[in-house]
C-alpha cells in the first residue's frame, strides 16, 4: 500500500496509545473487564482508522503516489524494461548458437543423407556390375572343367585370375575409397568435434559476457533505482520535516498558551481558594458554635436517656420477672391442660364406646320397635275394622234414635195440635183446622237414604272384576275411569282396594255410589253430593301434591293425612300404607287425578241439580226447628193470652171453686165426666186420626 | 563409560557450571551433591551466569575464591565443555555422541567433525546442513544445491551414488561397494543423474580393436556382455527415488572412441523397464544419448503404462522412430505425464500425426518437445489441428522438423484460438515468409502466448518483429496477472506503483 495511508494510520496510533492509557481503560489493567473493554476500543479504533483510510486517504494516497512515486517508479519501470529487453537479447545471442548448431546439423544430415543415397547407389552399381562379373568368372569355371587340355586350362586360369584379381582390385578399389571416404569423415568429425568445442567456447564466452553484462546492467539499475529513491526519500525526509517543524511550532505556540492559561487559571484559582478559605473559616466558626450547643443538648438527652434507660431497665427487670413467673404459670397450665386433654381424650374414648353402644342399643330399639309398628299395624287393622263396623253399628243406631226422637216430636206436636185444637174448639169456640206440613209426614232421617256403602260397591266391582276376569275388569274400570294406558289395570286395582280398605277415607262412600250409579243409574240425585265434596277435597290435595315434589311416596299419606284432617277433623295417626312400595308413587297420583277427572265429568253435566241439594244439609237443623215451630207464634201468644185470661179465669174459678164448693159433687161428677171424655177422646185419636174429633165428641152428646 | 558419564553430567545442569568441572573429578552419581566442596575451590570457575538452585552457594563461593586467589583468570583454564566437544570430536568415530547433547554443543561438534568421517557414522547421524556442506565442498569443486532440492545432505548422498555408479565396471567391481551404502543413502536419495555407464572390460579384444572395421561385428557378438550395471537393486532399496537420469555412454573417451562403449543393450533395457516400472515413486525418467531405438522405447514406454507418478518422460538424443512415438502416443493417453521430450530423434510424419491423435483429447501434457525430428509439413499439421482442442499444453518445440508455409497457417488459426499455449519454436524451418505474415496475424488475435522463436525460418523481418512486439505486450499482460489477480485490464501506470510500493 502506499506509505501517507499507512503512515496516517500509526499517527492515529500512536495517538491512540497515547490517550488511551491515560483516559479510558488499560490493557495492563488488573480488572479484566477492564483489560476487555480496553481491548474493544482498540479494535473499534483500528476499524475506524481502516475505514478513514479506506475512504479520504485512498484517494489522497493515491494522487499523491502517482506524484510522489512516479520518480522510483518509472525509474524502476524503465530498469525493468531495459533488463528485460537486455536479457532476452543476451538468451537469443546465447541460444542462436544452439540454433545454428540446429540448422548446420539439419543441412549435414541432408548432405548426408544424398551422400549417403549416392553411395549407396554407387555400391549397387558396383554389386551389379562386380557380380556379372563374378558370373562371368563362375560360368568360365564350368568352360574350364571341361578342357582337357592343360594349356588352355592354364590359360583360361591364367584369365580366370586376372578377372579375379580385376574383381578383387575393384573391390579395393571401392574399400579404399569408402576408406578414403572414412578417413575424410574422420576429419570430420574431428573438425566437427573442434567446431563443437569452439561452439561451446563460444556459448561460455558469450554466457559469461552476459553474465557480466547484466550484473553490470543490474548493478547500474540498481544503483538507478537506489539513487531515486535515495532522491525520493531525501525529498520526503524533507517534506516530512517541514511538516514536522511546522507542527513542532504549532505545538510549542500552543503550549505556550495553554501555559498562560494554565497560570491565568492558577491565579484565578488561587484566589477562589482564598475566598473560599476565608469563608469557611467563618462557617466553620458558625458550625462549631451550633455543633457545640447541640453537644450540650445531646449530653443533656443522654442524661435524660439514661434516666429512663435505667428506668426502663428496672421496669424491664420487673416485666422480665412478671413473666418468667407467668411462664412458670403458663408452664403449669399447659402441663395441666395436657392432662385436661389426655383426660379429655379418655372421655372422648369412653363416649366413642358409649356411643357405639349406643348405636347397637338404638338399632336394637329401632327394630324392636318397628315390630312393635307392625304390630299396631295389625292392631290398627283390627281398629279399623271395628271402626267400620262400629259406624255401620252408629249409623243403626242414629237412624234408630232418629225415629226414636222423631216418633216423640210427632208425639209432642200431636199434643200441642190437640191442646191447640182443644183451645180453638173448646176455649175459643173457633173451627180448628190441623196444620198440614211436610215434614209431619216425614219419617226417618232425611239424608238416611237406602244405599250401600263404597267399600261395600268397591268389593263388588272387585269382585265382579276378579270373578270376569282382568281384562273386563280393566275394561269394567276404564268404562268409570279414563285411566292412562301406562298404568296396570292391577295398579289401579290395587289403589282403589286400597281405598275401599281404608276406612279413614270418607270419600269411598260417594265415589263407589258414583261409580254405581254411573253403571246403574239410580239415584242420580245422592251420587253428586258426596262427589263434589269429594272434588272439594281432592283438589287441594292434589295441588299441594302437584307443587311438592319429588317423593310422592309419602305426599300421598300427607294428602291422606289432609284429607283426613279435612273431613273428620279428628287427628288420626298416620300409618304407612301396608305395601307403599308395590305401588309407584307416580302411578297413584296419576290414577287419582284419572279417577276425580273422570267422577268430574258427570258431575258437571248434573249442576244445578246438585244445587238443591247442597241446602238440604241444613234441612236437618230446619227440620227439627220447624218441628219446633210447629205451633205458630199467633198461636203461642193466644196461648200465653189465653194462659193470662185462664189465669185470671182460675182464679176467678177457684173463687168460684171456694163458691162451688158445695156443688162440688155434681162438679165433680162433671169434671169426672169431662175427664172420662178427655180419656175417650184420647184414646180415639189414637186409632182413628182421620176422624175429628169434634164430631166424635158431638156423636157422644147428642 | 567416560563418554557416557561425561554426557549425562552435560545434560543435566543447564549451562557451563562449576557442578560439571567438580563432576569430571568426582565419581558417577555424586552430581547432585557436589555443592559445597571446599577443599578444592580453586578450581570451581567463579560463573556469574550460573542459574538454578545452588546459586546462592555460588555467589559465597566465588566471593571467597576472589578473596584467595585475585590473579586467577577464567582464560587461562579451558572450559570443560570445550573439552569435552573436543573429545567427542575426537572419538567420533568410535563413539558418535550427538543427540544426546545440548542444540548448541550439537553444533560446536558439528562444526568441528571432520568430513572424511566415514558414512556409516554420519549417514544417519547427522542432518546438519553446515557439516553435509563441507563435505561437499570437500568433494567437489563445484556444487549446485538447487538441482538437489537445497539440501547439501541429498546433494551429498546422490553425487556420491552417482559417482560409485559412474565407477562402475561391471564383473569387476563388487556389487556390494553400492548396495552397502543403500542403508546409508536410502532415505535421502531424491534423484540419480547418471551419464556414464562403463561397459565391462574386455581384456582379449582389446589389442585388436585397433581395427576399425571388425569392433562392430565383435560387438553384435559379444553382446550379452557388454551389459551395464543393473539397477533394478540399487533402485529398489531407494525409497524415495523421485527421478532417474541415464545415459548409456561413456564420458571422455576422447580418442578412444569405440561404438561399443556406447551400447544400450536389450538387456539393459529390459532390466531398466522392470527397474522404472517398480519404481513408484518415480516422478521423472530421463534416458538420452543412449541410442535407443524403437524396439527399446516401446519395451521402456510398455513399462511406464499406468505408471502412478511419472510426470516426466524425457528421450531426446536417441534413434526412436515413428513406431517409439506411436508407443510414446500412447503412453500420452495411459498416465498423466506432463512433460515429453523427444528432441532429435527420428520421429516422421506417421510419429508425428499418432502424437497429435494423442495430444487433441490429453489433459496433463503441458509441454512437448519434438525438436530436430523429422515430421514435416503433415506432421506439423496433425499436430496443429490437435492444438484446437487440447486445452492443456503451454509448451511446443517444434524447431527443425522441415516445417514449411501450409503448418504455419494451421499454426496461425490455432493462435488464435488456443489460450494456453504460451511458448512455441519454430526455429530453423522453411516457413516463408507468407507463412510469417500468416503467423503474425494469429499472433495479434493472442493474448496468452509469451515465447514464439522464428529464427533461422525464413520469416521477413517485419514479421517477426512485430510478433515481438505482441509477445512483449502479452509478457506485460502476464506479468501484471500474476502481480494482482483481481484487476486483469487495469493500466499498467495505475497499479504499478501501488503493488511495487507495498
Amino acid at each position: 500500500m502506499n506509505p501517507p495511508g499507512p503512515l496516517g494510520v500509526l499517527e492515529e496510533k500512536e495517538e491512540e496509545h497515547l490517550s488511551t492509557p491515560i483516559l479510558g481503560p488499560s490493557i495492563n489493567s488488573d480488572n479484566p473487564q477492564e483489560r476487555i473493554q480496553a481491548r474493544r476500543l482498540r479494535i473499534a479504533a483500528r476499524l475506524e482508522a481502516r475505514r478513514r483510510e479506506a475512504l479520504g486517504e485512498y484517494l489522497d494516497g493515491k494522487k499523491e503516489s502517482e506524484e510522489d512515486q512516479s520518480k522510483s517508479y518509472k525509474q524502476k519501470e524503465e530498469s525493468r524494461l531495459k533488463l528485460n529487453k537486455l536479457l532476452l537479447c543476451g538468451t537469443e545471442l546465447v541460444t542462436n548458437i544452439q540454433v545454428a548448431t540446429d540448422i548446420r546439423e539439419i543441412h549435414r544430415r541432408v548432405e548426408e543423407e544424398e551422400i549417403k543415397r549416392q553411395r549407396l547407389e554407387k555400391l549397387e552399381n558396383e554389386v551389379k556390375t562386380s557380380q556379372d562379373k563374378f558370373d562371368e568368372i563362375t560360368a568360365k569355371w564350368e568352360e574350364g572343367k571341361q578342357k582337357r587340355i592343360p594349356q588352355d586350362l592354364w590359360e583360361m586360369l591364367n584369365t580366370q585370375q586376372v578377372h579375379c584379381a580385376g574383381l578383387i582390385e575393384d573391390k579395393n578399389k571401392l574399400i579404399s575409397e569408402l576408406q578414403q571416404e572414412l578417413k575424410t569423415k574422420d576429419d570430420q568429425y574431428v573438425k566437427d568435434l573442434k567446431k563443437q568445442s569452439d561452439d561451446i567456447c563460444l556459448l561460455l564466452e558469450r554466457m559469461e559476457e552476459q553474465v557480466k553484462h547484466m550484473m553490470k546492467t543490474f548493478r547500474q539499475e540498481l544503483n538507478y533505482i537506489e539513487k531515486a529513491f535515495e532522491v525520493e526519500r531525501q525529498e520526503m525526509l524533507a517534506s516530512n520535516k517541514k511538516k514536522w517543524e511546522r507542527a513542532l511550532q504549532a505545538h510549542n505556540a500552543k503550549e505556550l498558551e495553554y501555559l498562560m492559561n494554565r497560570i491565568k487559571k492558577v491565579e484565578d484559582y488561587e484566589k477562589q481558594l482564598n475566598k473560599q478559605r476565608v469563608w469557611d473559616w467563618e462557617e466553620y466558626n458558625m458550625i462549631k458554635i451550633k455543633l457545640e450547643q447541640d453537644v450540650q443538648v445531646l449530653e443533656q438527652q443522654l442524661q435524660q436517656m439514661k434516666a429512663t434507660y435505667q428506668l426502663n431497665q428496672e421496669k424491664l427487670e420487673y416485666n422480665f420477672q412478671v413473666l418468667k413467673k407467668r411462664d412458670e404459670e403458663s408452664t403449669v397450665i399447659k402441663s395441666q391442660q395436657k392432662r385436661k386433654i389426655n383426660r379429655l381424650h379418655d372421655a372422648l374414648n369412653n363416649l366413642r364406646a358409649k356411643y357405639n353402644k349406643q348405636i347397637k342399643h338404638f338399632q336394637e330399639e329401632n327394630q324392636s320397635l318397628t315390630s312393635d309398628y307392625k304390630r299396631f299395624v295389625t292392631q290398627f287393622k283390627e281398629l279399623q275394622r271395628a271402626m267400620r263396623h262400629f259406624a255401620l253399628v252408629d249409623d243403626k243406631q242414629f237412624r234408630e234414635i232418629w225415629l226414636m226422637n222423631e216418633e216423640e216430636a210427632k208425639d209432642l206436636i200431636s199434643r200441642a195440635f190437640a191442646v191447640d185444637r182443644i183451645i180453638h174448639t173448646h176455649h175459643l169456640g173457633l173451627p180448628w183446622t190441623a196444620p198440614d206440613f211436610w215434614f209431619l209426614r216425614n219419617v226417618g232421617p232425611i239424608s238416611q237414604q237406602p244405599r250401600k256403602s263404597a267399600a261395600q260397591i268397591l268389593e263388588e266391582v272387585l269382585m265382579q272384576a276378579e270373578e270376569e276376569g282382568t281384562e273386563e275388569s280393566t275394561s269394567e274400570a276404564e268404562s268409570y275411569l279414563d285411566l292412562p294406558k301406562q298404568i296396570s289395570p292391577r295398579t289401579t286395582r290395587k289403589i282403589l282396594m286400597l281405598l275401599c280398605d281404608d276406612p279413614r277415607v270418607p270419600l269411598p262412600d260417594p265415589i263407589p255410589l258414583l261409580v254405581f250409579s254411573c253403571r246403574s243409574p239410580f239415584l242420580p240425585s245422592c251420587k253428586c253430593v258426596p262427589l263434589h265434596l269429594f272434588c272439594n277435597l281432592l283438589h287441594p290435595c292434589e295441588q299441594t301434591s302437584l307443587m311438592s315434589g319429588p317423593e310422592p311416596g309419602e305426599q300421598i299419606d300427607l294428602e291422606e293425612q289432609k284429607e283426613e284432617s279435612l273431613v273428620e277433623g279428628e287427628p288420626e295417626e298416620k300409618e304407612a300404607p301396608p305395601s307403599p312400595r308395590l305401588i309407584h308413587p307416580n302411578d297413584v297420583l296419576k290414577i287419582l287425578e284419572a279417577f276425580v277427572m273422570g267422577l268430574k265429568k258427570p258431575k258437571d253435566s248434573q249442576a244445578p241439580v246438585k244445587m238443591k241439594y247442597v241446602r238440604d244439609n241444613s234441612k236437618d237443623s230446619e227440620y227439627w226447628e220447624s218441628l219446633t215451630t210447629v205451633i205458630p207464634d199467633a198461636t203461642q201468644n193466644l196461648w200465653d193470652a189465653l194462659y193470662t185470661a185462664l189465669e185470671k179465669y182460675h182464679l176467678v174459678l177457684t173463687q168460684r171453686a171456694k163458691l162451688l164448693l158445695e156443688n162440688r159433687s155434681l162438679e165433680q161428677q162433671n169434671t169426672e165426666l169431662q175427664m172420662l171424655l178427655q180419656q175417650y177422646l184420647d184414646s180415639k185419636i189414637n186409632s182413628e186420626l182421620q176422624v175429628p174429633p169434634t164430631q166424635v165428641l158431638r156423636v157422644p152428646t147428642k | 563409560m567416560q563418554e557416557t558419564l561425561a554426557t549425562s553430567t552435560l545434560l543435566s545442569v543447564p549451562s557451563r557450571s562449576s557442578i560439571s568441572m567438580q563432576d569430571k573429578f568426582s565419581t558417577a552419581g555424586q552430581t547432585s551433591t557436589a555443592g559445597p566442596q571446599p577443599s578444592r575451590p580453586s578450581i570451581i570457575p567463579p560463573h556469574s551466569k550460573s542459574k538454578g538452585w545452588n546459586s546462592g552457594t555460588k555467589v559465597h563461593w566465588m566471593r571467597r575464591i576472589i578473596a584467595e586467589d585475585p590473579e586467577w583468570s577464567l582464560s587461562t583454564v579451558p572450559l570443560l565443555t570445550e573439552l569435552c566437544i573436543q573429545h567427542i570430536v575426537k572419538n567420533f568415530h568410535n563413539n558418535p555422541i550427538l543427540k544426546q547433547l545440548l542444540p548448541e554443543h550439537q553444533q560446536k561438534v558439528l562444526n568441528h567433525l571432520s568430513p572424511d568421517l566415514p558414512l556409516a557414522v554420519t549417514a544417519n547421524l547427522i542432518d546438519d546442513e553446515n557439516y553435509w556442506r563441507r563435505c561437499c565442498e570437500q568433494r567437489w569443486p563445484v556444487c549446485h544445491v538447487a538441482r538437489h532440492g537445497g539440501s547439501w545432505k541429498r546433494l551429498f548422498f546422490e553425487r556420491h551414488l552417482e559417482n560409485l555408479i559412474k565407477q562402475f565396471i561391471p564383473n569387476t567391481t563388487d556389487p556390494a561397494v553400492i548396495l552397502d551404502l543403500l542403508p546409508l543413502c536410502g532415505n535421502y536419495v531424491r534423484g540419480l543423474r547418471v551419464d556414464q555407464f562403463l561397459p565391462p572390460v574386455r581384456l582379449p579384444p582389446q589389442p585388436r580393436s585397433g581395427e576399425l572395421s571388425d569392433s562392430g561385428s565383435e560387438v553384435e557378438m559379444e553382446e550379452p556382455a557388454t551389459d551395464h550395471y543393473q539397477l533394478c537393486d540399487l533402485v529398489a532399496g531407494l525409497s524415495h527415488l523421485e527421478e532417474l537420469d541415464l545415459v548409456y555412454g561413456v564420458k571422455d573417451c576422447g580418442m578412444n572412441f569405440e561404438w561399443n562403449l556406447f551400447l544400450f543393450t536389450y538387456r539393459d533395457c529390459h532390466s531398466l523397464a522392470a527397474t522404472i516400472k517398480a519404481c513408484h515413486t518415480l516422478k521423472i525418467f530421463r534416458l538420452t544419448r543412449s541410442k535407443v531405438d524403437d524396439d527399446k522405447a516401446r519395451i521402456l514406454i510398455r513399462s511406464l503404462l499406468d505408471h502412478p507418478a511419472l510426470e516426466e518422460l524425457d528421450l531426446s538424443h536417441n534413434l526412436i522412430g515413428d513406431r517409439g512415438a506411436r508407443a510414446a502416443a500412447k503412453l500420452l493417453s495411459h498416465s498423466h505425464l506432463r512433460v515429453l521430450n523427444l528432441a532429435n530423434n527420428q520421429v516422421r510424419a506417421p510419429g508425428a500425426q499418432s502424437l497429435a491423435h494423442a495430444l487433441a483429447h490429453n489433459t496433463s501434457l503441458i509441454s512437448l518437445n519434438l525438436r530436430l525430428n523429422c515430421i514435416e509439413d503433415e506432421g506439423g499439421q496433425a499436430l496443429a489441428h490437435a492444438l484446437q482442442t487440447n486445452r492443456c499444453l503451454t509448451t511446443l518445440h517444434l524447431g527443425g522438423n522441415e516445417l514449411s508455409e501450409p503448418t504455419a497457417t494451421l499454426l496461425s488459426q490455432v493462435l488464435a484460438v488456443n489460450t494456453t499455449l504460451t511458448s512455441i519454436n519454430l526455429s530453423c524451418n522453411h516457413i516463408g515468409l507468407d507463412g510469417g505474415k500468416q503467423l503474425l496475424e494469429g499472433m495479434l488475435e493472442n493474448k496468452t502466448l509469451l515465447e514464439f522463436d522464428l529464427r533461422l525460418s525464413d520469416v521477413a523481418q517485419e514479421s517477426e518483429y512485430l510478433i515481438g512486439q505482441a509477445l512483449c505486450a502479452n509478457r506485460e499482460a502476464a506479468r501484471q496477472r500474476t502481480l494482482n489477480p483481481g484487476h486483469f485490464m487495469s493500466p499498467v501506470i495505475a497499479k504499478g506503483p501501488e503493488n511495487l510500493a507495498g
